[in-house]
């Protein structure tokens, strides 16, 4: 049995080795994506870990339930001074921390910044033994000093002594003399950039006079870290806390587990699509393999092979294969990993070195997850296999296609529940999206197979229009393409399908893109009505608001509005607020009031529609408001609004009720109109000027800053499709073994055309055309599911609202899937050609 | 030497009676074997000749087990073979049938001596392969044995065959056309060794031929026709048979 399976692998091993590629690229984004994630944990909280080496504890305020931005709160730094005249305690120091706020300029006075990671400016922890950073060289920044990381002082091409520009939250830039280039935890954070000063100029610069976030200690020696937390809590106000270092870590590690595990999760979701894919593909090996063996599979059955055993044999087979394909893919992921950090790394992401970690989990799952999908394609292919007769020994005439019935039948049975489930997802009157998007997944599942399995019903009459044309241009061997492609329709299509599932992924993807890209297209055109917009470029960050200010003092200036996103606790439930001038605000932003008057002062909020409806508030009724500071209010709500899309809020206060009551005060974005008589060129320059201190930002006009936002759009497509061509990578393996396969079945008669005449150049050709027209098959039928299941997804998702179809994408898909047709058919063309005549024929 | 047709009995080796087998149904439909009365006793050699499409294949089909017959009933031994679910039949097949085919029927990936003891293997017993060895060097091979299928000539395949046949010691070896795809020369070094096995293992053999020639190793020959016996003969010669032949209009 085992030697049977063993030399039966032996003898398909070219092919088998492509159903493990496969399978083998599936797992091995499996096993990347869990490898990545664990080596960024792993990374991660070794920094944590050495940024609080030495700590025992840390004082900070009680994390608020409201709080707007990124930053901890702050508190009095005069409690350091009572912390360190306790008898347990043998050092403390405070630290203030702030993410974006500091930035050097280069020569052109532009901003330093990584692209992706953020810059943080915080109070150098040094000299004390306890420093989250390690100085690299020079001496701790003091005074009118700045310490920086290496890799900005890198790019950049900053040295020690040189006298840096430093763009701050008041402003006003000032000069800094560069005295040392730090690390911070050992390895680095990640790309970000790091501005560091002493406590007492952080404190300035961020006009936070006396404040800090948070105070490290360090325990006498002798001290327990219990014994050191309960001391602690004697002398703290209310409001914060003391916490050992291990929570704290602990806390952080979690933080970041959170973004590592959407990392992790998004390539294990592509994973999930490639092993679909593999599926497909396995099975259709599998199930030729036992065409092709037909006669051996009677012969053994004949001498007296159970069923049983012969279906064990098949398994066995699909075991070995998944099983090596598990195991390099295993491997495989660790490159995928390594392959995937190089690709942040160029993107300016910098991922922290680190050794990637392989967990025992990552081995079992990869293991388990290869088997069972190699394992459940075989199990048709080898119950089949197993109801082969004994007397398919003695019977001639190669393979039996099923029955048009029964394929019929089964197919039917599939698509029908298919579809209706997808009709019931599309148009029944379901509450929630994910229902909704659920019944479409299930139904688009089904459906997508029931059309694999009636594919070979159009497989002859769409071979036959398909080939048309070939055969009128390459005269005979277009016909015996066009013939092969149509006389067996279960083979060509079986062939395709590899191929209709690959493209009908990346074209129901396309349709989702681009009409997403149309509804934000139009939900930008009817909200946008600011002439110019002030934002940070990079990521959209916030930046101070006194930017506001300064430009409502332009004479160019019709109306200014600064948008904030702030966090409230509006009727007893937290939520995102939208904060701006609303009396001017109306000027830059359209949010579609359909009641009231967006102008609502400070006494007054706006509501969205639905929201308004959820809590039954309607207008002129009060509502209580609770901001991060405390402050609680009673506000009217004075309007009711459609549009949440561009503030991104389901409320609506002024910022000048809000801009009281929160630690930093942020916008978002600045948007502007003209006054009359002035043009927009010179308007945009004198307002460039306006903002020329607050380095960070950058002034757009309207289709610029449209253009902008669409971009952003445009490259998450790119994005996602450049993943799914992998499917297509996984759809090629399919194609070229399908198609190696159905000419090894046909290898006798490929002698019997060379015996008669055939050229060499003659077989090829043929084989060729046949491949193209199995390629465009396959990829029309996938391109109209996908298009089907894309304008599925679109209506079932309520917030995109614009069909749209990328023709001109779906034209080159097809194309591509042509293309790959032809590679595919390359080498088992050439093979056949090569073939001795005699030989050929003789080919059971 | 008996020279007349035995009384079938449940001691021969296996039987047929009233064999109806009827392919297809309808229009389509095919009468191939129209009721057969057969006793094959132990010990014997016995060919069974026939025009094309008279019904042999399917006859040696159905009684080694490969096929179901339409009507009536074959047995190995006692054992009724339609009463036999798919593993008592897979069983069958293995230990108490052997089946000689034309052409195309070794493992191509397996050698000689795997492809021989391959029945052996898929019953997961011991291997007695003494007698393994035996049959081996009975048939000629045993410089041959690892050797793969495609690096022997189509005697020594066909010699591989009939050792596998023979390795598992079966009740009944049934063949169709073992010589059929042979030389004259190979054909006659194959029947001299299953005449062999007759004559001095006690082996049953019954085997399909076109060939008088062939017929004549023979302790007897059947006539088909039309999915009937119509003749017999016993202790054929090559004369003989071709006398039955014309005789029968052929
Ligand atoms: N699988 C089958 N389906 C339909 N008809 C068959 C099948 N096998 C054999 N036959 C028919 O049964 C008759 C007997 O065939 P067979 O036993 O193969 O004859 P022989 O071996 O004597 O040439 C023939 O008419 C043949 O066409
Ligand atoms: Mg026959």
């Amino acid at each position: 049995m085992f030697k049977l399976v063993r030399r039966g692998i032996a003898a398909n091993l070219g092919r088998l080795l492509l159903t493990l590629a496969s399978v083998f690229i599936g797992v091995a984004f499996v096993s990347g994506s869990f490898v990545l994630a664990d080596s960024l944990r792993a990374v991660f909280s070794q920094v944590s870990e050495d940024i609080f080496a030495g700590i025992d504890a840390q004082v900070q305020a009680v994390e608020p339930e409201l709080s707007s931005g990124f930053d901890l709160p702050r508190f009095d730094g005069a409690l350091t001074e009572d912390i360190r005249a306790l008898d347990e305690v043998e050092y403390a120091e405070g630290g203030l921390f702030a993410f974006e706020q500091t930035y050097t300029l280069d020569d052109e006075g532009e901003v330093n910044r990584p692209l992706g990671p953020p810059v943080f400016t915080s109070s150098w922890g040094g000299p004390s033994p306890v420093s989250a950073f390690t100085l690299l060289g020079g001496e701790a920044p003091a005074g009118q000093e700045i310490a920086i990381d290496q890799l900005q002082a890198d790019t950049a091409g900053f040295e020690i002594g040189d006298t840096l520009t430093v763009a701050l939250p008041t402003g006003q830039p000032e000069e800094f003399t560069l005295s040392a280039l730090i690390d911070f935890g050992e390895g680095g954070a990640g790309g970000s950039y790091f501005n560091l000063f002493d406590l007492a100029t952080t404190q300035r610069i961020l006009e936070l006079e006396g404040q800090v976030d948070s105070i490290v200690v360090a325990a006498a020696p002798g001290t327990d870290t219990d014994t050191l937390l309960t001391a602690l809590d004697a002398v703290i106000p209310e409001g914060l806390e003391a916490r050992s270092a291990e929570d704290v870590i602990a806390d952080q590690e979690e933080e970041f587990g959170t973004v590592i595990d959407l990392i992790g999760n998004v390539l294990l979701g592509f994973a999930i699509v490639v092993l679909f894919v593999s599926i497909f593909i396995i099975y259709n090996t599998f199930a030729i393999l036992v065409g092709q063996r037909t006669r051996q599979l009677g012969l053994l059955r004949s001498i007296g092979a159970s069923a049983a055993q012969v279906r064990t044999m098949m398994l066995i087979e699909a075991a070995i294969i998944g099983l090596v394909a598990a195991v390099a893919g295993l491997f495989g992921g660790i490159g995928v990993a390594w392959l995937l950090k190089q690709l942040f790394s160029t993107a300016g992401g910098a991922f922290p070195d680190g050794p990637l970690e392989i967990q025992p989990r990552t081995i079992y799952v990869v293991v388990v997850v290869g088997l069972l999908v190699t394992l459940a394609s075989a199990l048709i292919p080898a119950f089949r296999a197993s109801r082969v007769s004994p007397l398919e020994a003695v019977r001639d005439g190669g393979r039996k296609e099923r029955s048009m019935l029964f394929r019929v039948v089964s197919g039917s049975a599939v698509i029908l529940p298919g579809l209706i489930l997808l009709g019931f997802g599309l148009f029944a009157d379901i509450d929630g999206t994910a229902e909704r998007l659920a019944a479409i997944g299930v139904g688009g599942g089904l459906s997508f197979l029931g059309v694999s399995m009636l594919s070979a019903l159009f497989a002859e009459p769409l071979g036959e229009v398909l080939g048309y044309p070939i055969e009128k241009v390459k005269g005979v061997t277009g016909r015996l393409a066009r013939e092969n492609a149509s006389r067996h329709p279960q083979r060509t299509a079986t062939t395709a399908t590899a191929l209709m599932i690959g493209l009908a992924l990346i074209s129901g993807v396309a349709v989702l893109t681009a009409s997403l890209l149309r509804t934000f297209d139009q939900l930008l055109e009817e909200a946008i009505v600011a002439d110019l917009f002030v934002f940070e470029e990079n990521q959209g960050l916030p930046f101070p608001a006194v930017v506001v200010d300064e430009l409502e003092k332009l004479p160019e200036v019709d109306a200014v509005a600064g948008f904030a996103t702030i966090e409230a606790r509006v009727d007893g439930e937290v939520s995102d607020v939208a904060a701006y001038e609303t009396a001017t605000g109306i000027e830059v932003v359209n949010v579609g009031v359909s009641q009231g008057s967006i102008d609502v002062g400070t006494g007054g909020i706006a509501v969205l529609s639905d929201r308004a409806e959820e809590l039954g508030l309607v207008l002129g009724q009060s509502v209580e408001v609770e901001f991060e500071d405390g402050f609680v209010t009673e506000l009217t709500v004075e309007a009711i609004y459609q549009e949440d899309g561009f503030i991104g809020a389901p409320f609506v206060v002024d910022r000048a009720l809000s801009s009281e009551h929160v630690a930093s005060d942020d916008v978002g974005f600045v948007g502007i109109t003209l006054a009359e008589g002035f043009d927009i060129t010179a308007a945009r320059t004198a307002v460039e000027a306006a903002v020329a201190d607050v380095a960070q930002v950058v002034v757009q006009d309207n289709s610029e800053f449209r253009a902008e936002a669409e971009e952003q759009i445009s490259q998450l497509q790119v994005i996602v499709i450049g993943l799914l061509v992998l499917c297509l990578v996984v759809a090629f393996f399919g194609i070229v073994n399908t198609m190696a396969l159905s000419i090894l079945e046909r290898i006798r008669e490929i002698g019997l055309l060379r015996a008669v005449g055939m050229t060499r150049s003659q077989l090829r050709a043929s084989v060729r055309w046949e491949a193209v027209i199995v390629a465009v098959f396959g990829s029309l039928l996938g391109i109209i599911m996908g298009v089907l299941l894309g304008w599925a997804t679109v209506t079932a998702v309520p917030d995109i609202t614009g069909l749209a179809i990328p023709w001109t994408q779906l034209v080159i898909y097809l194309v591509v899937g042509a293309i790959l047709g032809v590679i595919a058919a390359y080498f088992p063309a050439a093979r056949a050609a090569r073939l001795n005549v005699l030989d050929a024929i003789a080919h059971e | 030497m008996p020279t007349t047709s035995p009384t079938i009995s449940a001691t021969m080796a296996a039987r047929a009676v009233d064999a109806i087998k009827v392919y297809g149904s309808g229009d389509t439909e095919v009468h191939a074997l129209r009721g057969v009365n057969v006793g094959f006793e132990r010990g014997r050699f016995t060919a069974i000749m026939g025009p094309s499409g008279s019904g042999k294949s399917t006859l040696m089909h159905c009684m080694a087990g490969l096929d179901r017959l339409t009507g009536g009933e074959a047995y190995i031994g006692d054992v009724a073979i339609s009463t036999l679910n798919d593993k008592e039949l897979t069983r069958l097949r293995r230990e108490k049938v052997g089946f000689i085919f034309q052409a195309y029927n070794l493992v191509p990936t397996l050698n000689a001596r795997e492809n021989i003891t391959l029945p052996l293997d898929l019953g997961g017993g011991d291997i007695d392969d003494a007698w393994v060895d035996e049959v081996i060097d009975a048939v000629g091979l045993s410089d041959r044995v690892t050797h793969r299928p495609n690096e022997l000539s189509g005697g020594q395949q066909q010699r591989v065959a009939v050792a596998r046949a023979l390795a598992t010691r079966p009740d009944m070896v049934f063949g169709d056309e073992p010589t059929g795809n042979l030389d004259s020369r190979t054909s006659s070094e194959i029947l001299t060794f299953m005449r062999s096995a007759v004559d001095e293992l006690g082996q049953s053999i019954v085997m399909v031929t076109h060939d008088p020639i062939s017929a004549s190793y023979a302790d007897r020959v059947l006539f088909l026709d039309d999915g009937k016996i119509v003749h017999e003969l016993f202790a054929p010669t090559t004369d003989s048979v071709l006398d039955a032949i014309r005789d029968l209009g052929h």
